[in-house]
């Protein structure tokens, strides 16, 4: 599936956006500063810079905006905007970012209009890969000139993609057992890390299911059981003792739910959200070469999304 | 849009249909005609677009009102609704037998049973599901039998599909004893006019005669599959099939018993009050599920509008009532008395002769039209049939048993045949593919039709009480064709 896009980064900056060798200044002149340069350029936000600096330090207040090291990205969805807009800081020195034990060597500003819920993602994908590692990061951050800092983005690779993939948006922490594992094991991960949820794994490492509590409850309780609308017959939870009594001797591969929602690493987002629905599930595993590299969680999914 | 083959299939089939019945004789006019097309439309639908059929006899009806092949008058007296309140009183007390625990004690019961083999387990599974298919209605009782296999499998770690497979077959078979396990059963009882116990004394024997030839069918074919049952099962002795437990089931077990006995009854209950003549015909019959399912309402007023929304299967009986009228427009306009004056002139050997007639055309429409579709076509024919010579009512039981076994054949032979692929898939199994189904099927169809066929032949079967009323009439017995001659004769 083709996901590049002959959009550039540099479609949302101009030169005169770029601000090399920022020096002393802290964040929230940056930001200032930044914004100024935006509204300076002509193409306006409806907000004032007051309102616009505050929306993206208020942003900033919530959780840092460092999506890798040394690589800031200030960011506010502005209602009303016609389209994205950005601004460039860089620091040879670095700059002190609060909440970051790393100086900040790149800024990038940005305001995207509020009805595009995916510009944002895109954009980072787009920064993520113009500034791969450290050394690039470093050799933009290093250049003393606005224009050669506009070369690098327009000769590089910053092309937007075309839609942002489960990579871009899954975690990737999580918790795993083995299929080897028995139900204790399953019930005590359930209880310890406060989840309901666990992948399982094979002797391989590949992906092989899914435990849920309420696939464990299943077995505890068939459903010819809840055929019955009064339940005191097992209000002692007899059904329970049984599953208890074995749990040492049940490995997870009887009780492994197969089927639930799978993504690649490049899926688009929204097929993601699609696997989800169809599913009812909070969770999408995502897995490369059947192995399981991340899991797409909807809250951060719609955070992702609608907010951030 | 993309094209649909299956519209096509449809188009040739209404076009075929009525095309054939007007050079066959059976439709001689234009009202005729619209009847016959509008009526294997609204088959070939149920054939091709399953999920659609309830809109098609929407439109099925409207346009038979609109060619004036029926009055909105005559609708409403071809929808039988007596029939439809029977199925929802019943439908009502098969869903407190289940609230108040007795289905799952049923399922209990047999999970608490300890040195079972697959053998034992099958054979338990073939009676239980006939059984229960008998008292209850079929699809509650596939549900209700298969939550017994899932269960079984599950825990052994075994495939379920060969036990399904057996369940449903017997489940069909089993639909076939007494009027109160399938549609079909209340509906040919009631237009033939045989009490609740004639209909016993008929079907129960054939019945139970072709659910041991299948159980022994079942045994060699999934022998393999039972014996892994079998070392399964030892192995997992001591940890059993699923949670030990007991369950109350003397207060549904009264409440099954009282309706199953007042059913029975319901002939000398109906001459007790005096509730004679044809517009009183089996009238206790029907009301006692509405009964029992009032009774059991007021017992348990908090539960009662759960059990009429939920445990009544509304879509379906309204598929039934209008089908029953799409169907009475047949014996409004004189197609099925046209259909039975070709019968008669082409089928030689009186009713005997029709009989694996009858057994052979039921059984194929059957496994591959809802058996309940075919059943409200046939039944004219045989009633015009029956109407010329009273030993035609022999072809009730034919089309009776037609219907029922032939339903094994195929995968949507049945209701209980397509609840049971989706529970297979809603437990995250493969449904059974069609040629493996066919391949049983077939053989089972076939050779229960076959000890139907006999049996009829050689056995006497019931006939409808004489008009005038319950008790007033003699309720003849008599062997198939005994011997009254044939109208070719």
């Amino acid at each position: 599936m083709k996901q590049k896009n002959d959009l550039r980064l540099t479609a949302y900056f101009d030169v005169g956006d770029i601000l090399p060798h920022c020096g002393e200044l802290e964040r929230d002149e940056i930001v200032r500063k930044l914004v100024t340069d935006i509204y300076k350029s002509g193409r306006v936000p409806p907000n004032g810079i007051d309102e616009t600096v505050a929306a993206v330090l208020s942003r900033e207040s919530e959780g840092s905006t460092v999506i890798m090291d040394g690589l800031a990205v200030p960011h506010a969805r502005i209602e009303g905007l016609a389209g994205p807009r950005m601004a460039v800081a860089t620091s040879e020195r670095g700059v002190v970012w609060p909440g970051e034990d790393s100086p900040v060597h790149v800024v990038f500003l940005l305001l995207i209009p509020r009805d595009k819920p995916a510009l944002y993602l895109q954009i980072l994908r787009a920064l993520t890969s113009a500034l791969k590692d450290d050394a690039t990061l470093r050799v933009v951050a290093s250049m003393t000139n606005a224009g050669d800092i506009h070369r690098f983005f327009e000769s590089g690779k910053a092309y937007l993609p075309r839609y942002i993939t489960a990579a871009d948006i899954m975690s990737r922490d999580f918790l795993t057992l083995k299929d080897t594992d028995t139900l204790q094991t399953c019930v005590d991960t359930f209880i310890r890390h406060q989840v309901g949820e666990v992948a399982v794994l094979d002797r391989d490492g590949d992906l092989k299911g899914v435990v849920r509590a309420g696939e464990l409850l299943r077995v505890c309780l068939p459903e010819y059981l809840l055929w019955m609308n009064d339940l005191t017959p097992i209000a002692n939870f007899e059904p329970f003792a049984q599953v208890l009594e074995n749990e040492r001797r049940t490995w997870l591969s009887e009780i492994l739910v197969k089927d639930f929602p799978v993504a690649e690493p490049d899926t688009p987002a929204v097929q993601v959200a699609g696997e989800m629905t169809r599913y009812k599930s909070s969770k999408c595993y995502v897995r490369e070469g059947g192995k399981l590299v991340g899991i797409v969680r909807l809250p951060k999914f719609l955070n992702k999304i609608f907010r951030e | 849009m993309k094209f649909n083959p299956k519209l096509l299939f449809l188009a040739l089939i209404v076009a075929g249909v009525s095309l054939g019945g007007r050079a066959a004789g059976l439709a001689e006019n234009f009202t005729q005609t619209t009847t016959l097309a509008v009526f294997a439309g609204v088959i070939a639908t149920t054939l091709f677009f399953w999920e659609r059929r309830v809109a098609a006899a929407f439109i099925g009806v409207s346009i038979l009102v609109a060619t004036h092949a029926m009055t909105l008058h005559t609708i409403l007296k071809a929808t039988e609704l007596d029939i439809i309140f029977f199925l929802v009183g019943m439908m009502i007390v098969v869903g407190v037998l289940k609230d108040l625990g007795f289905l799952t004690w049923v399922i209990q019961s047999i999970i608490n049973r300890r040195n079972m083999t697959g053998a034992s387990f099958t054979a338990i599974l073939c009676v239980l599901s006939a059984v229960l298919a008998s008292v209850v209605d079929e699809v509650s009782s596939i549900v209700v039998v298969l939550a017994l296999v899932f269960q079984v499998c599950d825990t052994l770690k075994l495939r379920p599909h060969p036990f399904v497979l057996i369940a449903v077959m017997a489940t069909n078979i089993g639909s076939s004893a007494t009027m109160l396990g399938n549609p079909v059963g209340i509906f040919i009882g009631n237009k033939a006019g045989l009490t609740f116990s004639q209909f016993l004394v008929g079907a129960t024997p054939v019945a139970a005669v072709s659910l041991m030839v299948t159980l022994a069918l079942a045994i060699v074919w999934f022998r393999k599959d039972i014996r892994s049952m079998t070392l399964a099962m030892a192995r997992h002795r001591r940890m059993g099939l699923g949670p030990v437990l007991q369950i109350p089931y003397k207060t549904g077990l009264c409440i099954l018993l009282v309706t199953v006995s007042v059913i029975a009854f319901h002939h000398q209950i109906e001459h007790m009050l005096a509730l004679g003549g044809e517009e009183n015909k089996n009238a206790f019959l029907i009301m006692t599920p509405l009964i029992m399912a009032g009774v059991l309402m007021i017992w348990r007023p908090h539960r009662a509008r759960h059990y009429v929304e939920k445990d009544v299967e509304w879509w379906t009986l309204l598929f039934f009532m209008l089908l029953f009228a799409i169907a009475g427009s047949l014996n409004e306009q004189g197609i099925t008395r046209n259909l039975a004056n070709s019968l008669t002139s082409h089928v030689t050997g009186g009713p005997t002769g029709m009989i694996p007639f009858v057994l052979v055309i039921a059984s194929l429409g059957s496994a591959f039209v809802d058996n309940i579709v075919f059943v409200a076509a046939f039944t004219p024919v045989i009633q015009s049939l029956v109407e010329r010579a009273g030993e035609y009512s022999v072809l009730w039981w034919a089309l009776l048993f037609g219907a029922c076994f032939g339903g094994n054949i195929t995968v949507v032979g049945s209701t209980a045949n397509i609840v049971a692929s989706g529970l297979l898939e809603k437990h995250g199994h493969h449904p059974v593919r069609f040629g493996t189904w066919i391949r049983l099927g077939a053989i089972v169809g076939g050779t229960t039709a076959l000890v139907a066929w006999a049996m009829l032949v050689l056995l006497p079967t019931p006939r409808p009480a004489a008009a005038g009323g319950p008790g007033t009439g003699a309720e003849t017995v008599a062997p198939a064709g005994a011997d009254m001659p044939s109208l070719n004769e």
